[in-house]
């Protein structure tokens, strides 16, 4: 994990909401590659990617044959790229002593700066997740030379407590990455993208903190992946987007620190957390 | 009493013709070949494609048989001129009663029918060979919850964009994508002799049994509630008979596991990785 000062001034975090195609490792770099040079072109100083965008996301079994190490060749255009501008990826890991993460990677400078490793893996549904990952062992931030972020993927924002907890570690944004399948109703968006609306939202409100949310959009053998990507500042305003959830599309965000300090100062919430009152919980639950 | 919940037409029209896009892309074939009955799931299916794909990717087969009545192959040659599709009629007339005396099927309207079905799926596969092309299914969500198709005929297809739809949804997705008005109003049949209709053959119309369907399916109401609810008797244990008697055709084949890497089920891979 990087070491380096955050950088001052606003951020530009360009959400790169890509189709990817399951198992079509070389296609979907290029599609990375691509828009990171569009980003770079918007002067964007991190580039988002959806959950598992080198892999595709309904690889199932594929994993054991796509999964990844964090040296794999394969990642090396990615990691030339990221001596331009840092790049969050979503692959699946191969880890050294067995098993396969559902993880996010953070590359800056050409090295890799962290992971994440999904926490929670959904296995009820349509998901089968539990099935190909292993659960990641631990919540902490990313740092690069732009910031501390707290980084999740997809379900691990469903559980509130994600927010919450990382939100005592001084965080300079969220960033969310997704590969949310999305049902139709009489919405004029795919219907998952209400749901992250209101999940965002919440996140961004209750914690003070900025959200950049990549969503996947496009299909995957048949099952139809809701886009909507957005940025949302800390008191729930929309910095850019929500992307149109059926194409492919760039969106840029500039996010003022200044005004997103100020925020914090002026609303202090998670500095108010009473963590203690969860432990109390979790402990009468177990006694 | 109970509804089928609405949905978005054009955010639906719109999805699906994203997901002919992708498909036919993964495939890397040419087009979508799609047989015409004449009816409102292939004049959809057909519409999707050509909107989709650009009419010059989308071949049409009329496939009438010697009890198909003429206003259908009117009825497919509508829905190709309406979508600027290319449209081939090959009569299958002829093969069937040749093939049906064969295999001694002729008495039985059932028997000759499924012939048919699976005649036109021989056809559809053999004409999209060539191109090379996917053939286009048309079955929606109704007819397959209820079983109410042919395994390996009209069940048969490369993709189904609207097996996941109600058949109420259909016909609203028709009125939005231009299908002609005659062939939206006109009772659904599978034409398989003549007078035939769905819901002569079923007992109930789908706008009737959708809402029940849906219900029990996904709304996870039992035969009781359903009934409390306001449906009739009748028409709920009609509906969840067809639904549990037909659901072998759901998964149409089924492997028996002797191995720790049975296809499909301790091996489920992505249909196109990278060649």
């Amino acid at each position: 994990m990087g070491k380096s000062a955050p950088q001052q001034g606003d951020l530009v975090v360009a959400l790169a909401q890509i189709a990817t195609c399951p198992g079509q490792l070389r296609r979907n770099l290029d599609r990375h590659l691509e828009m990171v040079a569009k980003a770079l072109e918007a002067g964007a100083h991190l580039v988002v990617f959806p959950e598992l965008s080198v892999s595709g996301y309904l690889l199932a079994h594929g994993v054991l044959e796509h999964a990844l190490r964090l040296d794999d060749p394969l990642l090396s255009p990615l990691l030339d790229a990221s001596r331009r501008a840092a790049i969050l990826v979503g692959l699946p890991l191969r880890e050294a002593h067995g098993g396969i993460s559902n993880a996010a990677v953070l590359l800056e400078g050409g090295e890799i700066r962290g992971v994440h490793r999904k926490l929670y893996l959904p296995t009820y549904g349509m998901f089968d997740e539990g099935r190909y990952f292993i659960p990641g062992p631990r919540l902490e931030p990313i740092t690069c030379s732009l910031g501390r972020f707290g980084v999740l993927i997809c379900e691990d924002a469903w559980h509130l407590s994600s927010s919450a907890i990382l939100s005592r570690a001084d965080l300079d944004a969220f960033i969310v990455i997704s590969g949310g399948p999305s049902e139709l109703d009489l919405g004029g968006e795919p219907a998952s993208g209400r749901r992250w609306h209101w999940i965002l939202g919440a996140v961004a409100i209750t914690t003070v903190t900025p959200v950049f949310f990549t969503n996947r959009c496009g299909w995957e053998e048949g099952v139809l992946f809701g886009g909507a990507s957005w940025a949302v500042d800390p008191r729930g305003a929309t910095i850019a987007g929500p992307a149109p959830a059926l194409e492919e599309s760039l969106l840029v965000a500039r996010l003022s620190r200044a005004a997103a300090a100020r925020a914090r100062t002026l609303t202090p919430i998670p500095c108010a957390e009473r963590l203690e009152l969860w432990s109390t919980a979790t402990e009468r639950r177990d006694a | 009493m109970l509804e089928l919940p609405p949905v978005n037409v054009q955010l639906l029209a719109r999805a699906l013709e994203v997901f002919l896009v992708e498909e036919l892309r993964a495939s890397g074939l040419a087009g979508y070949l799609v047989g015409l009955s004449g009816g409102v799931d292939s004049a959809v299916s057909a519409a999707l494609a050509a909107a989709a794909v650009g009419p010059e990717k989308v071949r049409a087969l009329a496939l009438p048989g010697a009890t198909s009545s003429l206003e259908s192959l009117r009825d497919a040659q509508a829905v190709a001129k309406a979508f600027g599709l290319a449209l081939d009629v090959v009569d299958l007339a002829s093969p069937a009663e040749i093939l049906a005396e064969t295999l001694g099927a002729r008495a039985d309207r059932v028997r000759f029918g499924n012939m048919m079905a699976r005649l036109r799926m021989v056809a559809l596969f053999d004409r999209a060979r060539p191109v090379p092309a996917l053939v286009l299914g048309t079955s929606n969500k109704s007819e397959i919850l209820l079983g109410y198709s042919t395994l390996f005929g009209d069940a048969a297809a490369s993709v189904q964009p609207l097996g996941d739809v109600w058949k109420t949804h259909i016909f609203a997705l028709a009125r939005t994508l231009g299908v002609p008005d005659s062939i939206v109003a006109k009772p659904p049949t599978a034409d398989l002799w003549p007078g035939q209709t769905d819901a002569g053959e079923l007992g109930f119309d789908y706008p009737t049994v959708d809402p029940v369907l849906y219900w029990h399916h996904e709304g996870g109401l039992g035969r009781d509630e359903l009934v409390a609810s306001g449906s009739s008797p009748a028409l709920v244990d009609s509906a969840l008979a067809a639904y549990r008697r037909n659901r072998f055709k759901w998964r149409p084949t089924v492997v028996a596991r002797v191995s720790a890497s049975c296809i499909n089920v301790d091996r489920i891979l992505p249909r196109n990785p990278e060649r």
